[in-house]
């Protein structure tokens, strides 16, 4: 078996904690893992993403290569569309519903694009996904920076290779104590988005 | 006691460095270089820390390898420029202590000013060996090998990981690490330490750098012999008379793409220079071509190319000198169509996606919102644009002043260049007021030196000093500025003015969320003959905030939608990304959720609009 996830989103919306949930489930599945990582503009709202590549055979490279990806998380509508070439169109892909505008749409120098015309492209492109409010449940638990246990939640109920109990459990145990019980309500109720 | 963890290449790269037994670490923070110096700190006996340039941390890493004990100097490629005088000495006297450089390269740029191959400066300029990972788990056990060849053989050793084994991630094994390290000790030994244009009767009055040479150039055959045996380097069994080489990364391109392929091609791993030359010779036998995949630079290609000259081998080498792309990083798309036109007998099936029918906006990095960078580049913005001023940029959190909106700094090349640039338009007799940006960190790394020259020729510059007390472009590593080592030992931060005072430079201090104080400031450096330094003083905003300390009295921040002209003065000059504007409604809004309350822009607009 072989799953290779994309994650992509805009710095400080908890990509990497959502990719090191992912890889120790698979590690503690004694699978394969490796994965990549672009950091540095994190803190400076540009745009991150993460690979995760698990497999229960050899893997070599750490980047995910166009039509690969079995699965696309999108922490953000563009940042979806930047990576949607990496997902395998039999693949699944998982968006938040949430826009964060570039320094030039501000400046009205640059389009975003229309959600309509986004979620058009999207599943053209790929008919298999959903689209999640993680963030604006995230904000009704309290806290947009939940936005990503919400979509761990989703992600889990959306493909079986995720088993709940496991993740639920890893996601207690990766959070910091003050947000451990704050963070299983988000991941809860992310799994009750997927209806 | 072994346990495994899922790791970042740069903490596997640290690991092994400390399983080693390495005494000393040093390093200037770079991308993607840069966790390996903090992965380090921790362990006791072990001193770990960050220089104020990467010149300082290599020579300081040799001086404590004369001593006897291991030491790692850690830098991204534009710091392995940087000590390139320092290497091309120590590569003639040798090491006592294990040293191992790590020179980190950024195929791609992802995180860099430039793209380069140090394997070039290492190897083909200063003659040292290099081994390039393929991927975290082999980089680990390399640099502990590359600690004892170091020994062995009395040199520097240089392990070269590109960004993808940097921050890549795997499960790495964690081992014990030595309960002792090694005492230090030292012994003169003029003749190898001294280096000078000495005869050396015993040489037939020789001078001693050639004699060095001499040594160095010997010890390339017990290196090469070396590199023979190395587990690093082998080959795997292919059919067919086109054979495939990869180094570093290459090789793991080359086997991400051999499931598309409908055959084995052989393949030779070559992760070390020099090369292994009779595994290359044996590989060869009977192939008619080859196509060497390598980060960044036709390097490897062009040493196969003379062995096979030498050795009178026909056979054809391609590769990245324009057969493969000859700049960029390598991807599984440039490997299959490389291997596709190389091996016409060899079936490719190239993964194919459908188009993306939608315009994708690009999202550049800029100041966090609430950074106190904001309100001295506005003050800038407005000034230069009355003295038709020119600013020449440097390296850090600042540069994003470069990109739209703002386009304020007209250059950005490497750590200091802002302030001799900026000198020598001064001296070209353009006329205009000429600005140099800095920031603290790159103002010690070296950015001193170009302020020192300015007022020793008293050269008419405006310098302006970024002192957000901390390198945070990285991470926020501490530096001579911050009053704190890496360890977190209290330290004395340097006092600018002072500095300023001794070198005969009229200074002025200035509050960045002061937008007025900094243009008044700024409008006296314009008008003062001879260099001038405004220190833009605050500590940086995201790290404060993080230490839960505050920079300024947050508050809410409004716009009066009657009042707003739709001028967009505060997008334009401003750039905070929590301000947009509505084409449509022709008004600019601040977006709650976004916004700090830093209440900079209430300055910036000029309509009174916002409160």
């Amino acid at each position: 078996m072989k799953m290779d996830v994309v994650i992509s989103g805009v710095g400080g919306q908890g990509n990497i904690f959502a990719s090191l949930v992912i890889s120790e489930y698979a590690m503690n599945k004694n699978l394969t893992v490796i994965g990549a990582e672009t950091i540095g503009a994190a803190q400076r709202g540009g745009a991150v993403v993460s690979h995760i590549r698990i497999a229960d055979g050899e893997i070599f490279s750490p980047i995910i290569s166009r039509g690969q990806a079995d699965l696309l998380i999108g922490m953000e509508y563009v940042e979806l569309l930047r990576h949607m070439r990496l997902l395998n169109p039999k693949g699944t892909y998982l968006l938040n519903a949430m826009k964060i505008p570039t320094v030039l749409n501000n400046m009205a120098l640059d389009e975003y694009p229309e959600t309509e015309d986004i979620l058009k492209a999207v599943r053209k492109y790929c008919p298999n996904g959903h689209v999640v409010e993680a963030s604006a449940a995230a904000r009704k638990l309290g806290n947009i920076q939940m936005t990503n246990v919400v979509m761990l939640g989703a992600l889990t109920k959306v493909v079986p290779f995720f088993e709940y109990r496991e993740m639920k459990l890893l996601v207690t145990s990766n959070s910091p104590t003050r947000f451990k019980e704050a963070n299983v309500k988000g991941f809860e109720e992310g799994y009750q988005l997927i209806k | 006691m072994k346990e495994k963890k899922y790791v970042m290449g740069n903490t596997a790269i640290a690991r092994g460095a400390l399983e080693a037994g390495v005494r000393v670490v040093a390093g200037y923070p770079g991308t993607p270089a840069t966790e390996i110096v903090d992965e380090c700190l921790g362990v006791p006996g072990v001193h770990v820390e960050w220089a104020n340039n990467e010149k300082v941390a290599f020579e300081l890493c040799t001086g404590a390898s004369l001593c006897h004990v291991r030491a790692l100097p850690v830098m991204k490629h534009n710091g392995t420029n940087y000590v390139t005088d320092f290497l091309m000495h120590v590569n003639f006297t040798g090491v006592r202590g294990g040293l191992v450089l790590i020179s980190a390269d950024d195929p791609g740029g992802l995180s860099s000013q430039n793209e380069e191959d140090t394997r070039i400066l290492v190897h083909q300029y200063a003659h040292l060996p290099i081994f390039d990972p393929s991927n975290p788990a082999e980089a680990k056990a390399m640099i502990k090998e590359a600690f004892d060849l170091s020994e062995k053989t009395e040199l520097v050793f240089c392990l070269r990981p590109v960004t993808r084994v940097c921050h890549a991630r795997g499960i790495i094994e964690f081992e014990d690490l030595p309960a002792n390290l090694p005492a230090a000790h030292y012994e003169p030994d003029r003749e190898r330490f001294i280096m000078s244009a000495v005869e050396m009767p015993q040489f037939g009055g020789i001078k001693k750098p050639q004699i060095r040479h001499r040594w160095l150039n010997e010890k390339q055959a017990v290196l090469e012999k070396m590199m023979e045996e190395s587990p690093y380097n082998w080959i795997e069994k292919g059919t067919g008379k086109v054979g495939l080489i990869g180094c570093g990364m290459g090789y793991t391109w080359i086997k991400e793409a051999e499931p598309f392929l409908s055959g084995k091609l052989p393949l030779l791993k070559c992760n070390t220079l020099p090369l292994p030359r009779k595994k290359l010779l044996k590989f060869v036998k009977g192939l008619e071509r080859v196509v060497i995949f390598e980060e960044t630079e036709p390097f490897v290609e062009g040493l196969c190319k003379r062995i096979f000259q030498e050795e009178k081998i026909k056979v054809e080498v391609l590769g990245r000198s324009g057969f493969l792309p000859s700049d960029g990083e390598l991807s599984l798309a440039a490997v299959l169509e490389g291997i596709e036109k190389a091996a016409p007998k060899v079936k490719v099936k190239k993964p194919k996606t459908p188009a993306l029918d939608i315009h994708v906006p690009i999202r550049t990095r800029t100041q966090c919102v609430g950074c106190n960078y904001r309100g001295i580049l506005n003050a800038l913005k407005q000034t230069v644009r009355k003295h038709k001023g020119i600013v020449a940029g440097d390296i850090g959190c600042h540069d994003a002043g470069s990109f739209r909106p703002l386009e304020l700094q007209s250059t950005i090349y490497c750590m200091g260049s802002s302030v001799p640039m900026a000198s020598g338009m001064v001296l070209s007799g353009v006329n205009r007021p000429v600005f140099a940006f800095i920031g603290d960190s790159t103002f010690y790394h070296n950015g001193i030196l170009g302020m020192i020259n300015a007022a020793n020729n008293k050269i008419n510059v405006n310098v302006i000093l970024g002192e957000n007390t901390v390198t945070a472009m990285t991470g926020f590593q501490p530096h001579p500025g911050t009053g704190m080592t890496l360890a977190g030992e209290k330290t004395t931060p340097i006092n600018v003015p002072k500095l300023a005072e001794s070198m005969g430079v009229s200074y002025r201090v200035v509050n960045p969320y002061d937008i007025k104080q900094c243009k008044e400031a700024l409008e006296a450096a314009v008008k003062e003959e001879g260099p001038s330094l405004i220190v833009s003083s605050m500590p940086c905003y995201l790290l404060s905030t993080r230490q839960g300390k505050k920079v300024f009295e947050a508050r809410e921040v409004k716009v009066d939608a009657e009042k707003c002209t739709g001028c967009q003065i505060c997008i334009n000059d401003f750039g905070c990304p929590a301000i947009s504007f509505d084409k449509k409604k022709k008004k600019v809004s601040i977006d709650p959720m976004l916004c700090v309350g830093c209440a900079l822009c209430i300055d910036v607009c000029q309509k009174g609009a916002i409160s």
